[in-house]
């Protein structure tokens, strides 16, 4: 997979992530302060969900969809 | 649903490099801004990326001539030598912005590093013909992308953020506006502007790889649909990766820290290994990257070895077609009218990866060319259509036009099934990404893939259905790389010939009697239209010159004739 985590026992809830994905993989519970990932499967790992101020975010390697690469 | 409507001289839609600057300049020019962004306005894009910007000046010894002959030689002459000119000539004044809006650069006693951006590794042939590859780019420092962001907060521009805009609204044979959503929120607004700059970049089909699944040709289609011409879609601007791990690092730790020369692309290495082990040859292009790696594959000799991301490893390459092209990084879009990037339509104005100069040609010819060209274009847009939201009459809103456009955006939403817009994408995806469709091309495949776009576009599009707000942004998206799609085949298949990215199995050699021509595509009563526009006579190459000197590289079969 892609965005694999946030830490919500690191997580501060300031949505930095949220405003950062640029293709709103991740919400903000507004109700708990915490950032969550939503949309996982439309990941793109850019990675700027990395500019988190408390490190709360980890990636994986590697591509959890169906997806026609190289030649077969 | 909340509603907002937002009035405004001038809207900007899509902020990276090039709508930033068009805020600015907008604002200096005293006309009221809104910038808009389906994302977070120095994240979204391709902008958080660039590594590099090309400045042309020659105060450092650059000359004019050399930068134009390659240009011309690798973008194979079909490249706008006046925009090609414009660009180069505007881009120190850009800098100079860049510098003063913050954004810091690798220096060394007060000048920053230039360095050279060789093209390509490899020797052309008939190298005292083809003078070296002169370009030269300086590196920004880390986080300057934030800069751009303050430079366009400190203009006094508004910026709204996570807003997805779905058409242009028109009036009269004028855009007057946009409207779209609220990525998040169910909330839809109205955006009644003086003038319109579209600045959201290319269009790519979410490939994996490369980061750039945001960028869905909305700029493109939008601007198409509102009547305006678009080129330079049978050209690619390919990225390869590698199959194992095609995201693998993330790509923007690497690049964001301003140093991405230091980041191993495979795509321009020059040690490819085919199956059976034998050194890789450079196919067409002056340099790897292109259809080199794929007509191994069309040749039984897959898989292809390089060394390459994420840490200079030796590991199979995916070709891109097996990834997807990335954008068409500045060869195409949409097609401006003059110097100030107005379009067939007034009040619409296109900048960066939208704007279809055709600055670079059939192939992009330059590092830092393609961020050179956003703050170029951007500028000279965001000048434009500030005068003419200055000068020309306002209409009166059209508040039933304006609640129907409201009513497309949130037709997904409303329909209860249908066709969701991940499984459409990637039949989409299927259709388009093998090597064998965009690549190496030829009739029968492009009207085979034509085949699947028009039932997606006739027969799917229209059913594409969303359950929450995050599906509505993918639908109207899924919509747009479609008729993108289209664009490219139809485009592909006028092209009967080969040149700088675009190969046909089916007609391998260029063209010069036919075929020194732009593609452009327009819509006409619904149907979408391809003709050609020959390029200016200062743009030819010179006749006298044998063929094998116009184009020092070889493609696949024109050996044989």
């Amino acid at each position: 997979m892609t965005i694999a985590a946030i830490d919500e026992a690191v997580c501060n809830g300031c949505g930095i992530c949220v405003k950062h994905c640029p293709i709103d993989v991740i919400r903000l519970d507004r109700e708990r302060k915490k950032a969550v990932i939503a949309y996982r499967e439309d990941c793109m790992l850019c990675g700027q969900c990395l500019d988190c101020p408390e490190d709360a975010v980890r990636l994986e390697p590697g591509w959890g969809r169906a997806y026609l690469l190289g030649w077969g | 649903m909340k509603e907002t409507t937002v009035q405004t001289d001038v809207l900007v839609i899509g902020g990276g490099m090039a709508g930033c600057f068009a805020a600015v300049k907008a604002r200096e020019a005293g006309r009221d801004v809104v910038l808009v962004d389906k994302g977070y306005v120095s994240k979204s894009g391709e902008t958080p990326y660039a590594g590099d910007t090309a400045v042309f000046n020659p105060a450092w010894g650059h000359d004019l001539d050399a930068w134009l002959t390659q240009v011309r030689t690798v973008g194979e002459y079909l490249n706008d030598a006046r925009w090609t000119e414009i660009v180069f000539r505007d881009s120190y004044e850009r800098f100079l912005d860049l510098r003063a809006f913050g954004v810091e650069f690798l220096e060394e006693d007060g000048e920053p590093v230039r360095l050279d951006h060789p093209l390509t590794q490899i020797e052309l042939p008939d190298r005292d013909k083809f003078p070296p590859l002169v370009s030269q780019v300086v590196h920004w420092l880390p986080g300057w992308p934030a800069k751009l962001r303050k430079a366009v907060v400190k203009s006094g521009a508004k910026i709204i953020d996570r807003f997805v805009v779905t058409e242009l609204l028109m009036e009269d044979g004028r855009v007057v506006g946009a409207a779209g959503f609220d990525v998040e929120g169910n909330a839809t607004r109205v955006l009644r502007a003086g003038a319109v700059v579209m600045s959201a970049g290319g269009g790519g089909f979410k490939a994996v790889g490369y980061p750039t699944h945001e960028l869905t040709a909305d700029g493109h289609v939008m601007a198409y649909r509102a009547g305006c011409e678009v080129t330079g879609k049978e050209f690619l601007s390919p990225h390869h990766t590698n199959p194992e791990e095609p995201g693998w690092p993330p790509i923007y730790p690497v690049f964001a820290s301003g140093h991405s020369a230091a980041f191993p692309g495979a795509w321009h290495d020059p040690e490819m290994v085919n199956a059976e082990g034998d050194p890789v040859p450079v196919r067409g292009m002056a340099w790897h990257g292109w259809i080199d790696a794929e007509w191994e594959a069309h040749e039984g000799r897959a898989p292809v070895l390089a060394a390459g991301p994420p840490d200079g490893k030796v590991r199979p390459l995916s070709g891109p077609g097996g990834h997807g092209s990335m954008l068409g990084h500045a060869a195409g879009g949409i097609v401006p009218v003059d110097d100030t990037c107005a379009t067939h339509v007034p009040g619409l104005y296109a900048a960066g990866d939208s704007c279809g100069t055709c600055f670079v040609g059939a192939a992009y010819s330059g590092f830092g060319f393609a961020t050179m060209h956003a703050a170029v274009t951007g500028a000279r847009a965001g000048l434009g259509a500030a005068e003419y939201a200055r000068s020309a009459d306002r209409a009166a809103p059209d508040a039933r036009g304006e609640a129907e456009a409201l009513e497309r955006a949130l037709a997904p939403l409303r329909r209860r099934g249908g066709f969701t817009p991940r499984w459409t994408t990637q039949v989409l995806q299927n259709a388009l990404a093998p090597y064998f469709v965009l690549y190496i091309k030829k009739e029968e495949r492009l009207r085979a893939a034509l085949t699947t776009v028009e039932f997606l576009r006739d027969h799917v599009v229209p059913k594409l259905y969303a359950r929450d707000d995050h599906e509505l942004r993918l639908a109207h998206e899924t919509a747009n790389m479609v008729a993108n799609a289209e664009m490219k085949l139809r485009a592909s298949l006028l092209r009967t010939e080969s040149r700088g990215t675009h190969y046909r199995e089916d007609f391998p050699r260029r063209d010069d009697p036919d075929w020194l021509a732009w593609v452009r595509l327009k819509d006409e009563g619904g149907v979408m239209t391809p003709f050609t526009e020959p390029i200016p006579e200062e743009s030819r190459p010179d006749p006298a010159l044998p063929y094998a000197q116009r184009y020092p590289m070889r493609l696949p079969g024109e050996e044989a004739r």
